[in-house]
């Protein structure tokens, strides 16, 4: 009787602290961080950086798989099968999770309910960029002249739906301008057009454009900060020229939904420690990519918003249908 | 006097060591990953990537473009052998290459190839060496109605690679073009035949195509009672040695293709496979022995994979002068330069030139080291074809399944190279030849999306094709190929 009891209690016991027992021995394999994009992009690059560190701190392999497709829908998708056992992330981003509930007709997942969204990275700006040629040094001096050239001037974005064209349809809209917009494969091809003159405006987002802005051939008029930015203090914003545009493209780690909190905390804890080592924060001035604190609940409540504000911008823009 | 002293600083740079090392295990690693079919540089590259964080950017970006090189070497080794390319811009060698090695000539076909392959990278890299600024402009001067037209030139230039008959192979064409409408499009984010599947809205990728229609659909057919008994091939070197009359007829094939090629490769955006199409058919056009060609002539080896070769040297021209990489691959090598804090542009070729100039002498270095690597392998990948059916395919299958799963890691794209496998397999029966529609396959999406960013720019109006000068001359080519083919056609018909 007794011996029954103690094997209950210990199996009770057990049961109690099992889970914890399972987050205690967590990683206990490789794990795995789907990026959405295909190697060499800057968020692949920001996600080797980050597993490099994670794999020192957990003394397991942290590897970076690409699934790039579908604006990051397909990795999202992909996220979403896995089990929440703590061995598969994803550098999450504006795309999947902000764009794509709104943009595409089904989507195969809920951004908010199928995932758990773990630790905030940092963010990106988007630039509104000219050619020197275009002579105008200001939002204001911009406006005025494509209002004088109604319909003339064309500006290249990353194509239909994607942030860069949401934004550009946005500031049309607020500076009551008429442009022709030129829709692009990404932003690659669009700075070669950009570079040939093809194209004379781009919507773009800013770090690739830094070695141009700094040798003369792109002039940046303003980018999407809410504030002028410590990296780039000299980049006036839309909202210091009187238009209020904010967008960021920012970078998370993600999770499937469920995770355990242990997990969460000791993934959360983790990054944040990484992105403040000076080595890591030289690399992100580097990029562009602006790293502020947010705790993990301060995140999933920032995805909720992101996918509110965003909502009209793409409805006007034109890119839902 | 610069370029000497700028020359004297690469091989500075590229006779050090480490970079004489990483060059090799660059190169060396390049064939074999170029021999297995759909495994192809951008993998190899993606998992050299964070390696290379931890060498020198000279030393990281010669190992890396090894690879790149190195792949366009070993391509057209199963092409040769099995009939398989080992990448999408070696397919077109099939069509003379497996031939000859039917006839027992696999040793020579292989050899030609390795001396096709040396000559067209190395006219890629004096081209590279001699014009790097010129060709930069001339790549600035294209917009998308250059493009335009420089791809229907392309397309018309390689409808005419068909031999099963004109009409045919304008068929095949028009299929490969519409596959090439599969996904978003751009301009209207409509979602075009893609059934709600998400993994089709980017469209379906070159490599599966030409893995399904090319690899799956030769391993299927040689189920189909095509068991033929092996031949004892003799293996010993002087086999592999082509006739003297070979070597003579090869001289023209090479230098048209090394031209072409490194025109193509110093296009962002057009790429290998164009270059080797449209050297394979401009070839077919010119030559005098084009009733060979598809039966194993010697020119239709030489001249695509000479084009190939120089395109990948010349590929480096806009992606380290103007910043701007022509594809995936190219992109990961600016990754690698960029996470050293080395900016690719117009600058890098006087403030980072022993890089600029290193890495153009380890690419004359890795070219030697490829043809030295190369010849002596022959044996090697010709004693392939003594290894009986029913060990080799399945072994074909996986190395596919493998290779496009590593593109996207994605299940669904191995599925749907067994779809092309099945249509691959089905054309064959019906004898509907693969080639014309991989090009039209490649070079549709651009076409249209040239065509309509330029009518887009020029307010609808169609002139603009006409009206800029290279369009314009792109064009009248075009117009004159198309009627000599018609003309030929008819001639043909009289006789």
């Amino acid at each position: 009787m007794k011996f029954r009891f103690l094997t209950l209690a210990i199996l009770g016991l057990a049961i109690f602290i099992g889970p914890n027992l399972q987050a205690a021995e967590w990683p206990t394999k490789p794990v795995r961080i789907f990026v959405s994009f295909p190697p060499g992009g800057s968020s692949d690059l920001v996600a080797r950086l980050l597993s490099t560190h994670l794999s020192d701190k957990f003394g397991e392999q942290f590897v970076v798989e690409n699934k790039p497709g579908a604006g990051g829908t397909v990795a999202a998708v992909a996220l979403k099968r896995e089990k929440a056992d703590g061995h598969a992330f994803m550098l999450s981003n504006l795309a999947p999770y902000s764009i794509a509930p709104t943009l595409f007709k089904k989507v195969p997942y809920d951004a908010l309910k199928d995932f758990t969204h773990v630790s905030y990275i940092g963010t990106v700006y988007l630039g509104l960029f000219v050619s020197p040629d275009l002579g105008v040094k200001n939002l204001a001096e911009y406006v005025a002249k494509a209002k004088a050239e109604p319909g003339k001037l064309d500006f290249g974005s990353s194509g239909v739906g994607s942030w860069s064209n949401v934004v550009g349809f946005q500031f049309n809209k607020l500076a009551n301008i008429e442009l022709v917009s030129i829709p692009y494969k990404g932003s690659r091809p669009m700075r070669q057009d950009f570079r040939s003159g093809v194209i004379p405006i781009m919507f773009d987002a800013l770090p690739q454009n830094i070695p141009a802005i700094n040798d003369g051939t792109t002039v940046a008029l303003a980018i999407s900060a809410p504030a002028r930015t410590r990296s780039n203090p000299d980049l006036m914003t839309f909202r210091e020229q009187g238009f209020d545009i904010v967008a960021e493209n920012w970078l998370g780690i993600t999770a499937p939904a469920g995770l355990d909190p242990d997990i969460i905390d000791k993934m959360d804890m983790a990054l944040a420690e990484i992105v403040q080592l000076p080595s890591v924060q030289e690399k992100f001035k580097f990029w562009g990519l602006v790293h502020e604190r947010k705790t993990t609940q301060q995140f999933q409540a920032y995805v909720a918003e992101q996918i509110e504000k965003w909502k009209p911008l793409i409805i006007s823009s034109g890119a839902k249908k | 006097m610069d370029l000497l002293n700028n020359l004297a600083l690469g091989i500075e740079t590229a006779f050090s060591p480490t970079n004489l090392l990483f060059c090799f295990v660059g190169v060396t690693l390049g064939t074999f990953i170029g021999v297995l079919p759909g495994i192809g540089a951008l993998a190899a590259v993606a998992m050299l990537l964070p390696v290379s964080f931890h060498l020198e950017p000279a030393t990281a970006l010669v190992m890396l473009a090894g690879v790149y090189y190195g792949a366009e070497y070993g391509g057209s080794i199963a092409s040769i052998i099995l009939n398989i390319p080992g990448t999408p811009s070696a397919s077109i060698t099939c069509l003379d290459g497996h031939p000859m090695a039917q006839q027992g000539r696999a040793g020579v076909a292989l050899f030609m190839t390795a001396i096709a392959s040396f000559c067209g990278g190395i006219m890629g890299v004096l081209v590279m060496t001699l014009l790097s600024p010129l060709l930069s402009a001339v790549a600035l001067s294209f917009g998308p109605t250059e493009y335009f037209s420089v791809m229907v030139l392309g397309l018309i230039a390689a409808s005419i690679v068909s031999q099963s008959g004109a009409l045919k192979g304008i068929l095949m064409v028009t299929v490969g073009v519409m596959l090439s409408t599969v996904g978003v499009d751009i301009n209207t984010g409509v979602e075009r035949f893609t059934g709600d599947i998400i993994e089709l809205r980017d469209g379906v990728s070159l490599v599966i195509v030409a893995m399904g229609l090319f690899g799956i659909s030769e391993v299927v057919i040689s189920i189909h009672g095509n068991l033929i008994e092996r031949k004892e091939y003799k293996i010993n070197f002087a086999s592999f040695l082509p006739k003297r009359d070979e070597w003579v007829r090869s001289i023209g094939p090479v230098l048209r293709g090394g031209s072409i090629g490194s025109f193509f490769g110093a296009l962002p955006g057009t790429g290998q496979t164009v270059a080797s199409y449209i050297g394979y058919a401009i070839e077919k056009r010119v030559s005098k022995n084009s009733a060979q060609f598809g039966k194993g002539a010697i020119e239709g080896v030489m001249a695509p994979e000479s084009a190939n070769n120089a395109a990948a040297q010349t590929a480096f021209i806009p992606t380290l002068t103007l910043g701007i990489p022509g594809s995936t691959t190219m992109a990961l090598m600016l990754g690698a330069l960029m996470i050293h804090g080395i900016i690719p542009g117009p600058k890098l070729m006087t403030e980072h030139a022993d890089l600029f100039w290193g890495l153009i002498v380890s690419f004359l270095i890795g070219n030697v080291l490829l043809l030295v690597l190369n010849i002596p392998l022959i044996g090697i990948w010709v004693r392939l074809l003594r290894v009986p059916y029913y060990l080799m395919y399945p072994t074909i299958v996986v190395l596919i399944c493998v290779g496009v799963y590593s593109i996207n890691n994605s299940i669904f794209d191995i599925w749907v190279t067994l779809v092309f496998g099945v249509m691959g397999y089905l054309m064959r029966i019906f004898h509907f030849e693969p080639a014309p529609l991989l090009i039209g396959f490649v070079l549709g999406s651009m076409i249209e999306e040239f065509m309509r960013r330029s009518l887009l720019l020029s307010r609808g109006d169609f002139m603009v094709f006409l009206e800029r000068p290279i369009s314009a001359g792109f064009l009248l080519t075009a117009a004159l190929v198309l009627a000599w083919a018609l003309w030929s056609s008819f001639k043909a018909q009289d006789d």
